[in-house]
């Protein structure tokens, strides 16, 4: 492994490693636009000029590879800090320096290097009309993207992109010189599976993904590591948030699933994140629906379940590997159900990796490998209906979008046999036949671990506590409807993710061994006792944290 | 000098292949094909020749960088997108001799073992294009290209394809883009054309006149070559002279003479007896020379020393008539035109000094901008883009501002500039309007 000396400091990479990279290791930062770790390598804007000793020109960071006894000099070499100077003069000329008014603030490579790079007494030497595209500030180049030609730096990120990793080819440059600008080719809609992907690419504010564009404020946004709930690939993401709302999903860096991107279908799912039809748990007794607390219903359902004659759980492949070990633990093997997690035909979806290979689902849910490795039997919609036939008794659905045969007629007819306890989020049929009806939380509420198509275990984080009543007023002051005030957003409402209704449950059912306090724990005695999960470490199925993934990484100063 | 390159010019029915083989054409070819390849190479290393095309690189070298133990294919590609401002050179040779340049390009394609050969020629020349591929018609119908030529067992085969009319092309990675069927943007170096060329596949991009050069030196040896102009900037050179010269045209005169024999004895000295203002050494990419620098040797060596470059040979005299804000504006258009729009300094800094000089020439310069115009220079050469554009725009505007300051601050204080001719620029091409949303 080649040594080198970055400013002053010794660092050993791999070879074949370029200076950006390199520099990074060293804690340094070379600053730049056009380099993105998963695209070609192009040069072309110029922002990471460095001084090599024993060069007489300024090479690159990003075409540059590391070799034995470099010395690279950064920050240290005012040959190099001026040529990069000129280059965010160059690059701010034309401009429009709209930030104020621009979704990309808070966000922006260029933005970012103007406020590191330039010093206090800089000023631009550009006097004249700045280059203008008319016609091209606001536009739509297809279902998600909207197109500032204005904003652009001529990276060719976005063109790369479609080239290289989402292999359309959809987008191009038209026109030459300063009136080159980004197009669909051959002007057809940009419609491209991956297309909000040239969104994430673009380091300023050229590319914008209509959906997100003006909702929030990117420095207002938080953001908690998950994993796409869209289908069985199980692509990495971050779930942007604030104040308990969802307002977008990013891909969060993994080279072996989905490398920096993410599928439009997968993003666009965010927002649904937001549903919560149903605030509290209800018993229905003649006369309708009644509103209940968490404790008499589980007290209630505990009675139930001890009584129960024949006991059928319909788990689901959308649940996390602790949920269903939890329920298999319970139902199965302490109160000797029966379990079934059914699994939905679904869309084929495709992802590439890190080393540009396509990963392929047609799997809807996200744990159906989970379930599997978990020995649950998972059944298509005709054997869901062998397994809810006949059913006096008592019958457990763990979620109600488990499969959209539990949105049919003939489920609902099943259903209405004997007692029913649901655990639903969104508007579902079957809250008008369930005699428990228990709000669940939703992904951004909840803590686990998937089990991706390729066997990969990866845990998702809560990014907040679930949502619950609290309307906060326009003045700010909490609204009437609270029930206590908890804390400052009001308290967390009564939907829950299902692991604490379960471990509630075990309390309640005489299974202490099985009342954890949180998922690790619950993670971790699967580990123990499951030899299929065996060796996986809670903190390593994290994979990349915030900081570690390219989205926060390529943002220096 | 006896007219080497040009000893077709004038004589009827050059053009065709009985009149070429007459004069003792395809010689070189014979003789090359009885060697091997590396002792060819070697010829043109020893004869010292170096690339026409601007930069001045030895061709021998540059052919000895094609990778020996390479199993694929290789390419050969002759560049004639000639379309450097004041260059009408590799024009006329294939005008008049088409046939010398194909004799060059098969000699340098067994040099490097390329079986396939491409002649890259500038779109605009429809009448060229069609010269070159009746004399290769002709050639291949006499088994001189094509299967076994000569019975030698080597193939070879020549394609001439059309440029679409970007300047920017004729930089040889951009070249080898456009070839491929790509948008003409130059590649990162390296890895260089001789190892990743043309479809990945290790490439040499001769100039029109590097390659016309080869056979003579074939027939006629290293050492006669080498004894022309001065060492290691030897041969005949074509000197393509416009603008206020009496006599404008392509001279074909050893490398070494210096411009004033060229202006005045050649030329027949500036038009309508006026003096000698500038003048660019080698087209508008080069950075400009005064009247008093007209004393420089035209080869590469002198040029470099008085801080420009021979690049093409196109020389292109101002007399004292000529304003050189004017210029200027004029060699920044042009490439603010031409920049392919890739690396940043280029594509903001060109547009941005045609900028400055538009407002310059309008009478509403400001005290800074000669200032400006140099910064801006300064940041786009000397490696700050991938290709030599940058420098090929920065250098001459920024040569012009240092030696006729004088003439921008008195355009800038509105002081006595003498009205002036508007030299054409090019019209500019905006994007086209979207649709909003």
């Amino acid at each position: 492994m080649p040594k080198l000396t970055i400013d002053g400091r010794e660092v050993e990479v791999a070879a074949g490693t370029n200076l950006i990279e390199a520099a990074r290791a060293a804690d340094v930062a070379i600053p730049y636009f056009c380099y993105h770790p998963y695209l070609t390598v192009v040069g072309q804007c110029r922002i990471c000029m460095v001084e090599i000793a024993g060069q007489p020109r300024l090479a690159l960071g990003c075409s540059t590879q590391v070799a034995e006894g470099m010395v690279v000099k950064v920050e240290t070499s005012e040959r190099a800090r001026e040529a990069r100077e000129a280059v965010m003069e160059f690059l701010l000329a034309n401009h429009p320096l709209d930030c104020p008014v621009c979704d990309q603030a808070g966000e922006c490579l260029l933005q970012d290097h103007s406020m590191r790079e330039q010093r206090g007494t800089f000023t631009s030497h550009m006097a004249e009309t700045r280059r203008t595209f008319p016609g091209l500030e606001r536009r739509l180049l297809g279902p998600h993207i909207v197109q500032n030609q204005n904003r652009c730096i001529h990276c060719s990120r976005c063109i790369r992109f479609t080239r290289e990793v989402s292999g359309t080819a959809a987008l191009t440059y038209k026109s030459r010189g300063n009136s080159t600008f980004i197009d669909t080719f051959d002007g057809r809609p940009f419609d491209d599976p991956m297309s909000a992907c040239a969104a994430d690419v673009c380091p300023v504010g050229a590319l914008t993904v209509r959906e997100f564009r003006f909702r929030k404020r990117a420095w207002k946004l938080r953001s908690t590591p998950s994993v796409c709930p869209g289908c069985s690939i199980g692509c990495n993401i971050f779930i942007d948030h604030h104040e308990r709302e969802v307002y977008r999903f990013t891909p969060r860096e993994n080279p072996a699933v989905n490398a920096t991107w993410l599928c439009d279908y997968g993003r666009f799912l965010a927002p649904s994140l937001n549903e919560q039809a149903y605030l509290y748990p209800h018993n229905r007794r003649t006369g309708g629906l009644v509103r209940t607390e968490w404790g008499e219903a589980i007290a209630a359902l505990a009675l139930e379940l001890r009584a129960a004659g024949t006991l059928r759980v319909v788990a689901s492949a959308n649940l996390s590997n602790e949920e269903l070990f939890l329920a298999r633990e319970l139902f199965v093997r302490h109160l000797k159900g029966e379990i079934a997690v059914p699994v939905a035909p679904g869309e084929p979806r495709r992802m590439k990796n890190g080393t540009g290979a396509w990963l392929h689902s047609t799997d809807p849910h996200p744990n159906s490998a989970g379930a599997r490795r978990l020995g649950l039997d998972t059944v298509d919609a005709d054997g869901l209906s062998r397994f809810l036939y006949g059913g006096a008794g008592l019958t457990l659905v763990l979620d109600a979008e488990a499969h959209p045969f539990l949105a049919g007629a003939e489920a609902l007819r099943l259903l209405r046999v004997g007692a029913t306890a649901v655990w639903v989020r969104r508007e579902h049929p079957l809250a008008g036949v369930a005699r428990w009806l228990l709000p669940a939380a939703s992904l951004a509420s909840n803590e686990g671990t998937f089990v991706s198509s390729t066997g990969a275990v990866q845990r998702f984080a809560a990014a907040f506590s679930p949502p619950g009543t609290v309307r906060r007023t326009s003045t700010g002051a909490m609204s009437p409807e609270c029930p206590t005030i908890a804390s400052p957003w009001g308290p967390p409402g009564e939907a829950r993710p299902l692991w604490v209704a379960l471990t509630a449950l075990a309390r309640e059912v005489g299974a202490a061994h099985l009342d954890l306090p949180d998922p690790r724990g619950i993670f971790e005695l699967m580990v123990r006792s499951e030899s299929s999960f065996a060796g996986i470490d809670w903190e390593a199925a994290g994979g990349r944290r915030q900081d570690e993934s390219f989205r926060e990484r390529q943002h220096v100063g | 000098m006896e007219a080497v390159l040009l000893r077709a010019r004038g004589v009827s029915g050059s053009r065709s292949l009985a009149t070429y083989l007459a004069a003792g054409g395809y010689e070189g070819w014979r003789k090359a094909l009885g060697m091997t390849p590396e002792a060819v190479i070697k010829e043109v290393l020893d004869s010292e020749l170096r690339g026409r095309g601007g930069a001045g690189f030895p061709t021998g070298r540059k052919w000895s960088f094609v990778p020996k133990d390479h199993p694929g294919p290789r390419y050969l590609v002759c560049n004639a997108d000639e379309s450097e401002p004041g260059t009408f050179k590799d024009r006329e040779i294939i005008e008049h001799d088409p046939h010398q340049v194909i004799e060059g390009v098969a000699i340098a394609s067994y040099a490097i073992k390329a079986k396939t050969a491409y002649i890259y020629i500038r779109g605009e020349f429809v009448r060229w294009t069609r010269i070159l591929e009746e004399a290769i018609a002709e050639a291949r119908a006499q088994g001189l290209v094509g299967r076994n030529v000569l019975g030698s067992g080597f193939d070879l085969d020549i394609w001439v394809h059309r440029g679409a009319g970007a300047y920017i092309c004729g930089e040889e990675t951009a070249l080898i883009e456009s070839l491929e069927g790509k948008r003409g943007f130059p590649r990162l170096k390296p890895p260089f054309p001789a190892v990743v060329g043309v479809f990945g596949k290790p490439t040499v991009v001769n100039n029109v006149e590097t390659l016309a050069c080869v056979p003579h030196i074939m027939t006629r040896g290293a050492a006669w070559f080498a004894s022309i102009g001065r060492p290691r900037n030897t041969g005949p050179k074509l000197f393509c002279v416009s603008g206020h010269v009496n006599r404008p045209g392509v001279y074909e005169l050893p490398l070494g003479v210096t411009f004033r024999e060229i202006i005045e004895e050649h030329c027949g000295g500036v038009r309508g007896g006026r003096k000698l203002k500038a003048f660019f050494p080698g087209g508008s990419s080069a950075p400009i020379l005064t009247a008093a620098e007209v004393d420089v040797k035209a080869d590469f060596d002198a040029c470099a020393e008085a801080k420009t470059m021979l690049g093409s040979g196109g020389v292109i005299v101002l007399d004292d008539s000529v304003d050189m804000v004017e210029v200027a504006r004029n060699v920044a258009h042009f490439y603010a035109h031409e920049s392919c729009g890739q690396c940043t300094p280029c594509r903001e800094g060109s547009d941005w000094c045609a900028d400055i000089l538009d407002r310059l020439g309008e009478g509403h310069g400001r005290a800074a901008d000669p200032d400006t115009l140099l910064r801006i220079c300064r940041f786009s050469s000397e490696g700050m883009t991938i290709c030599p554009l940058g420098d090929a725009y920065a250098l001459p505007i920024s040569s012009i501002v240092n030696k006729f300051k004088a003439e921008f601050e008195r355009r800038i204080e509105g002081g006595s500039a003498p009205p002036q001719k508007k030299l054409p620029v090019l019209p500019w091409a905006g994007p086209r309007p979207g649709f909003g949303i």
